[in-house]
């Protein structure tokens, strides 16, 4: 079975910067990807090289078997990919409603997908007429993944979902995630290694610009040299 | 109801400021006769709106695309000679149509001149090198033609304008007669011994050309979009050419028909012609100048600075250097029986220029009806930003660009749009401003200046920021003006002070001033 996303020796450029100097990894249908690494490594530039953001010099990147690298964003997003950036990147002067409403591609898409939305964030119901720049982190990071749902993505590019949250607030988070995992692929970029290892199935290292390492989540759990080599944490 | 404190704490120094000018505007006020006041608070406001049609466009461009359109005041001005030339010269106009509409129907087969352009190199190309200089030349090759073709087939074209030695002085003599009611139809202009055929497919051809070539210049691009081309690609281009034709075919019975139509029914035409051909002014400016100066903002910034001046040659050159007058539509411009009415209502039964309002003298057009239009658009703005999806799409685009374009949005195209928008209102301020001041080819840059310190008042990217900059400018300067008329009383003194003209400029900037001293963002922007 091909898999969903597919990166062959991607290299992307931010100005003169040689940020990404080979990633390569095949994301499986249906399941969590977790791209790991220490700050800076490009985990963020990864993922908005395959949304098309920071378009890359050189490689290919497949979608469903299709090359997307060299199409344009929203081109990108159209074949059925979410992407839910790193700071959430709310918009702040629009409503709740309207935040969902934007990121509709058919007529109709968010009233299907009303329910299936408040089911699994059931606080966005009563903060609907409220304004994106008066919800708090965590609503902030439910709305930004709610928006990535609206319409009939396939694929889901999730940035630092736990950053800046308190652990509460992440546990909802966690158990989000994972139900809607259940309907779409999930490629989470995540600096919480213990959240990562609860939510992801199959992991990316990341370092200084190349995937160095990938696998199984429960073989790099059980590698504990693994994980301070290339993580730093324990 | 309990935000309401809330938001009075928030908003403490925004409120103060706004109750001190209103201090200082009533104390300024109570000086002046009622009928005085009442006059000078409606010119204010039709400055305000007009000022406002300039500012909320240039704010909406900003706002989006980050593009400081520093030739909004010469498109403006272009507005308002498109609008005059449809009112008082539609002759010309009908005239202008059909080449214009074969000019642009060779750019609408883009999808066509894609795949073609796919062709050039020829695969059969010997080297690289060669590929790669073929590549470089071969636009030229078509454009360089193509140009020529236009040019040399547009100089034989019959355009009643376009004899130089009538129009140096028709304008400012065409708007005097038909300000007289004398609507004189000019003799219409043959094609000489050249075959109208010959003229129609030679534009059609510069403009195929022309297209190739432009499509073949921006090549990269062509690469990764895919295209199909079915019969559908070739509509736009079939409506265009049977289109211009047709009004070839009409042209002088058109003419005659809008020479014998009421000049309210004109007026609202010019001003619709003259809103569409800023919005394809715009949209044609967005699309292959600025596009592609995105990442450059200080090119961007000199380009639209040079187009300024190039945009007022170009109308030196066509419509002539004398400034000349816009004659009022006829609901507007009467004298005779009723006049001036007691009410707008009369005044508009009537067809009065004036009317008395609280016992002064008041010009409806410009001091009503100018207002008017300004709230109108207003509205239908506001509304545009606020109940439909594009402008759900500029109002999240105005944050964050990147976001938007990632949800699947052609944001380029919103952005063709948005500049198109802002351009058309331009137009529209310069079209509704004509018959109130008159057309000059400097008219737009008190506007620029006005709707920049309007917005730098208001805030730059807010909405009703620009509402409210354009209003407290119009205002400033025209109770300046008329306290230079009849002085004003230094409080506690006995000194009469007559603000000279010079002052009425310099007022508004002293405000702008003021108020970015206290409030760094304007009265309604968003702190940085």
């Amino acid at each position: 079975m091909t898999p969903i996303l597919e990166l062959r020796d991607v290299h992307t450029f931010i100005g003169q910067y040689h940020i990404l100097q080979g990633v390569s990894f095949a994301a499986p249908h249906g399941a969590i990807t977790a791209l790991l690494g220490r700050n800076g490594a490009g985990k963020t530039t990864t993922l908005k090289t395959i949304m098309g953001l920071t378009p890359p010099r050189a490689g290919e990147v497949r979608f469903e078997g299709r090359r997307i690298d060299g199409k344009r964003p929203f081109e990108i997003a159209a074949l059925g990919i979410g992407f839910v950036p790193e700071h959430r990147a709310i918009f702040r002067d629009l409503t709740v409603e309207e935040n969902l409403k934007i990121a509709e591609r058919k007529k109709g898409d968010y009233a299907r997908k009303q329910d299936m939305i408040f089911t699994l964030f059931p606080d966005l119901m009563r903060l609907i007429h409220l304004r994106g720049t008066n919800l708090s982190g965590g609503q902030q990071q439910m709305l930004a993944i709610a928006r990535a749902l609206v319409a009939d993505n396939r694929l889901l590019l999730i940035d630092e979902p736990s950053e800046g949250l308190a652990p509460v607030v992440i546990e909802g988070l966690i158990g989000a995630i994972r139900q809607l995992a259940a309907d779409s692929t999930v490629i989470l970029v995540e600096q919480n290694f213990l959240v990562a290892s609860q939510l992801a199935e199959h992991y990316v290292i990341i370092e200084e610009g190349r995937s160095v390492k990938s696998g199984r989540m429960p073989d790099l759990v059980n590698d504990k040299a693994a994980i301070h080599r290339y993580l730093g944490a324990a | 109801m309990e935000q309401i404190p809330a938001l009075m704490r928030k908003n403490l120094v925004l409120l103060l400021t706004l109750a001190v000018m209103l201090a200082v505007f009533v104390a300024a006020a109570s000086g002046m006769s009622q009928q005085d006041f009442v006059i000078t608070l409606l010119r204010g406001l039709a400055v305000g709106a007009l000022t406002f049609l300039v500012a909320s466009g240039f704010s909406l461009i900003f706002g989006l695309l980050d593009v400081l359109n520093l030739a909004h005041g010469t498109l403006f001005m272009i507005g308002a000679y498109i609008g005059w030339t449809v009112y008082v010269r539609p002759d010309t106009f009908v005239d202008v149509l059909t080449p214009l509409t074969l000019i642009i129907s060779g750019f609408t087969l883009r999808d066509v001149w894609i795949l073609l352009a796919r062709r050039v190199p020829p695969a059969g190309a010997r080297s690289a090198d060669l590929a790669a200089a073929w590549g470089r030349v071969a636009p030229w090759v078509a454009i360089v033609p193509g140009a020529l073709i236009g040019f040399g087939v547009m100089r034989g074209y019959p355009i009643a304008f376009w004899s130089l030695e009538n129009y140096a002085e028709s304008p400012v003599t065409f708007s005097f007669l038909a300000g007289q009611g004398q609507r004189v139809i000019p003799a219409p202009a043959t094609f000489g011994d050249a075959s109208p055929l010959i003229a129609f497919a030679g534009l059609m051809l510069a403009s195929m050309l022309t297209a190739f070539g432009i499509t073949l210049l921006g090549r990269s691009d062509a690469h990764t979009t895919q295209v199909q081309v079915t019969w559908r690609s070739f509509v736009p281009f079939i409506g265009l050419v049977i289109g211009g034709l047709a009004v070839f075919a009409v042209n002088d019975p058109l003419t005659a028909w809008l020479f014998a139509l009421d000049t309210n029914w004109l007026f609202l035409i010019a001003a619709l012609v003259a809103v569409l051909s800023g919005m394809g002014l715009g949209a044609l400016m967005e699309m292959t100048l600025i596009r592609p100066l995105y990442v450059r903002p200080i090119y961007q910034l000199m380009l639209t600075l040079g187009l300024s001046a190039i945009g007022i040659e170009m109308v030196r050159a066509i419509w002539g250097r004398p400034e000349f007058t816009m004659p009022k539509p006829a609901l507007f411009a009467g004298s005779g029986e009723g006049c001036p009415a007691e009410s707008l209502w009369l005044a508009l039964q009537h067809g009065c220029s004036t009317m008395i309002f609280q016992g002064g003298r008041i010009r409806v057009y410009n001091e009503i009806i100018v207002p008017l239009v300004g709230l109108v658009v207003l509205i239908a703005v506001w509304l545009l930003l606020k109940r439909t999806r594009l402008g759900m799409v500029i109002r999240a685009g105005v944050q964050d660009r990147e976001m938007v374009e990632a949800l699947g949005i052609n944001v380029r195209r919103v952005f063709t749009m948005v500049f198109a928008l802002g351009v058309g209102l331009a137009a529209l301020g310069g079209v509704l401003a004509a018959p109130s001041i008159g057309l000059s080819n400097t008219m737009g840059e008190s506007f620029l200046l006005n709707a920049l310190i309007a917005l730098a008042i208001g805030g730059l990217t807010s909405y009703p920021g620009a509402a409210i900059g354009s209003l407290l400018v119009g205002m400033l300067q025209q109770f300046i003006i008329k306290y230079g008329q009849i002085g004003i009383v230094i409080p506690f003194t006995e000194v009469v002070f007559k603000p000279s003209p010079p002052l009425v400029p310099a007022s508004t900037i002293l405000l702008m001033v003021i108020i970015l001293l206290i409030l760094p963002n304007g009265l309604l922007g968003r702190k940085e």
